[in-house]
């Protein structure tokens, strides 16, 4: 004999993963260390800045390289003598707070005081996870099209800063940059946008004064 | 995008819900999705139905319910449902019905929640 049974389950899938970027955020403070997560679409210059951030500022960086399957961007960093952890994420199209709190456990904390966090090229799936960084950064490229901004509300709506990258290839591929800044704006009118060719040095500068102007709110 | 994790979520809230209560089969399963999760159900319910094969809720019938999306307006304070507009998005555009600003803060509507299972157990447990 059976019986059927109406029984509560009541559990937010969501609530793992915040709880565990609550607990990362808790473990970088704990430290003294702040913590930037950069997201944006493949190829859009994620790594690029990262190098330049390491080379052009003082702070005692450790970082967490968010890739798929390979190990480049991990191995591209690690040129520039800072401790870096590779996190493949396998199948999954976004970095977790679990994966992060992994990586932080291998990253030299008591001798860093800042964390970045380059997540997988991706400007949709990093939206639903936390990873408890202080500073949500999206790096997005003229070349990817002047409408990617529109296309992708979300993000801009959810992270702190964008950068408008390789604005010094705007002309070549037909975009119109000021488009995008005006997209972000209109999308979230609290967002600081900046405009960058890292190539060519174009925005590094006020990129970095904004992690700085971060970090000491 | 990420069905799949959410999959695996899921299914193990569900099938520890259903061992703590003694469940021979699950037969029902009612999940929350908020409307603004980038979690597509079809695609939810595709990557469950594969990931359920062979476990006591392989037969369970999957119902979807959508929780609203809530806002707190940054320029007029508003609390409460928000506005979409999703005349040329998908996911939508979070909008304050009163004052019509995308300054808004989420307070509801980006989770997803296993609401409830129903299940057979035997008799005498």
């Amino acid at each position: 004999m059976h019986q059927v049974a109406d029984v509560e389950v009541a559990k937010n899938i969501m609530d793992a993963n915040k709880r565990l970027a609550d607990k990362n955020l808790k473990n970088l403070e704990e430290k003294d260390i702040f913590c930037v997560d950069f997201v944006g679409a493949i190829g859009s210059g994620k790594t690029t800045l990262v190098e330049e951030i390491i080379d052009n500022t003082d702070y005692k960086i450790g970082v967490l390289a968010g890739d798929v399957i390979s190990k480049f961007d991990a191995g591209r960093i690690e040129k520039h003598d800072v401790p870096v952890v590779g996190l493949n994420t396998g199948k999954e199209c976004h970095l977790d707070a679990h994966l992060v709190g992994h990586g932080l456990e291998d990253l030299p904390l008591d001798d860093l005081d800042m964390v970045i966090i380059e997540n997988v090229g991706n400007l949709i799936c990093p939206v639903d996870f936390d990873l408890g960084s202080h500073l949500r950064i999206v790096v997005v490229s003229v070349t990817e099209g002047d409408d990617t901004v529109e296309k992708h509300p979300i993000i801009f709506q959810t992270s702190d800063v964008v950068v408008i990258n390789k604005v010094d290839l705007a002309d070549a591929v037909g975009a119109d940059a000021d488009k995008m800044v005006a997209d972000a704006q209109k999308l979230n009118p609290k967002i600081k946008v900046i405009k960058s060719s890292l190539k060519e040095g174009v925005g590094l500068d006020e990129i970095i004064q904004t992690i700085e102007e971060a970090m000491n709110n | 995008m990420h069905e799949l994790s959410m999959a695996q979520g899921i299914i193990n809230a569900v099938l520890e819900t259903a061992e703590t209560n003694n469940a021979t089969e699950v037969t029902e399963v009612t999940i929350e999705v908020g409307r603004l999760a980038m979690i597509n159900p079809e695609q939810l319910q595709f990557i469950l139905g594969v990931l359920i094969e062979n476990t006591i809720m392989e037969d369970a019938k999957v119902n979807f319910e959508e929780i609203p999306a809530e806002i707190e307006c940054h320029d007029c304070d508003f609390q409460g449902e928000a506005v979409l507009d999703d005349s040329d998005h998908y996911a939508p555009l979070v909008k304050c019905p009163k004052c019509d600003s995308l300054s808004v803060e989420v307070l509801n509507g980006k989770d997803i929640v296993v609401k409830n299972i129903v299940i057979e157990k035997p008799d005498d447990t």
